[in-house]
């Protein structure tokens, strides 16, 4: 822990940060004000974060916010740092990180798929990277119904008796 | 949805012609299967070809291209994504051929009964000659299985391919609601 201290002081003698978290020995989690965003990936990826593990978004529905999240890790000494931030959920937009880490092309089109937050840069991040032909919202957001959806494209299959009932579980 | 059944017992007397019946002997014997991995099910085909169950004992080999297989085997979950490229591949197989649903998720959906890119019934979609329940059927079950199949061939009930061709509206309208197309659009075809 540290190392993971020093690492925290050091962050937030350079920058304004809103919380922080450790979900585990090597890893600790940031938040951030969206402008800072690229200025921290920028400073970690030049201090020997050089991987970019993953960029995910989660779909914070009640507070009305998507959470961006930045894993970076360092593999001199084995640390994850999770740069978070939140956007408006009405309007999601972000600026692309493609020019820092280039490997962020794909991570920016499978949220931008699955919860339509739009990066703004990157020109190809519209561009469906699993779902063929899809028709509906996101379907990663909360208030999308896949049980709903499902029922309606795939037909299922027709049983004649109901065999929960008759084994005597629910009725 | 009506399910029309791929194994209707109307013709009970034996309607084949003798080639046709040495054909299918001849068919039961040596079946080369397109093994197309679709899900988790295909790991339990390992251990069913090599030594410890030894497919090759019932005359079974896997085969590389649709073009010379006889079995397409699905082997467990179906997504619409992978949908489209089975027709492909079942369409491109040389008659006869012979459709095997793997575990629960090709009966009725299994645990992705609610997912929003996961066929729940292939048999819509597919003729399928024979289902292989579990989740997953262990190598044991998927031998079993075989044998049915071959036993089916032989006597000439493995018709699905002949159900796809007479009903093949039925099928395509079916394809068409869940796909909205079966042409493959992806990054590799533009």
């Amino acid at each position: 822990m540290n190392s993971m201290n020093s690492i925290y002081e050091n962050l937030k003698s350079k920058f304004n940060i809103l919380g922080v978290d450790y979900p585990d020995d090597m890893q600790m989690a940031i938040d951030l004000d969206e402008k800072d965003i690229h200025t921290v990936i920028v400073y970690l990826k030049s201090i020997g974060y050089t991987q970019l593990s993953m960029l995910t978004c989660v779909d914070w529905i009640k507070e009305g916010v998507f959470q961006l999240v930045y894993i970076v890790f360092n593999w001199d000494n084995g640390i994850h740092i999770l740069v978070r931030t939140k956007l408006d959920r009405e309007n999601p937009k972000f600026r692309t990180i493609v020019e820092i880490y280039p490997g962020a092309q794909f991570y920016e089109r499978d949220v931008h798929e699955f919860f339509g937050v739009e990066f703004e840069g990157n020109e190809i991040s519209y561009k469906n990277l699993f779902l063929e032909l899809w028709d509906d919202m996101p379907p990663m957001r909360k208030d999308f119904d896949p049980q709903k959806y499902s029922d309606e494209k795939y037909a299922a299959r027709e049983y004649k008796s109901k065999f929960i009932s008759e084994v005597g579980g629910e009725k | 949805m009506k399910i029309i059944s791929n194994n209707s017992k109307t013709d009970k007397e034996d309607m084949r012609k003798i080639w046709e019946k040495i054909g299918d002997y001849f068919r039961a014997n040596s079946i080369w299967m397109k093994w197309y991995c679709t899900g988790c099910g295909a790991i339990e085909l390992p251990p069913t070809m090599t030594s410890r169950f030894d497919m090759e004992r019932l005359g079974m080999g896997p085969m590389a291209t649709p073009r010379q297989a006889d079995v397409l085997l699905i082997t467990g979950y179906l997504s619409s994504k992978t949908l489209r490229r089975i027709i492909y591949s079942y369409e491109q197989m040389q008659d006869p051929k012979y459709v095997v649903g793997f575990g629960s998720c090709t009966i009725n959906g299994g645990i992705y009964y609610d997912s929003y890119a996961t066929m729940k019934q292939l048999d819509n979609y597919l003729p399928v000659d024979l289902y292989i329940a579990g989740c997953m059927p262990r190598p044991e079950a998927v031998m079993n299985g075989f044998d049915t199949l071959i036993s089916m061939i032989k006597k000439g009930e493995a018709n699905g391919w002949k159900h796809y061709k007479e009903n093949y509206d039925w099928y395509s309208r079916n394809q068409l609601h869940s796909l909205g197309e079966v042409y493959v659009k992806d990054e590799f075809h533009e």
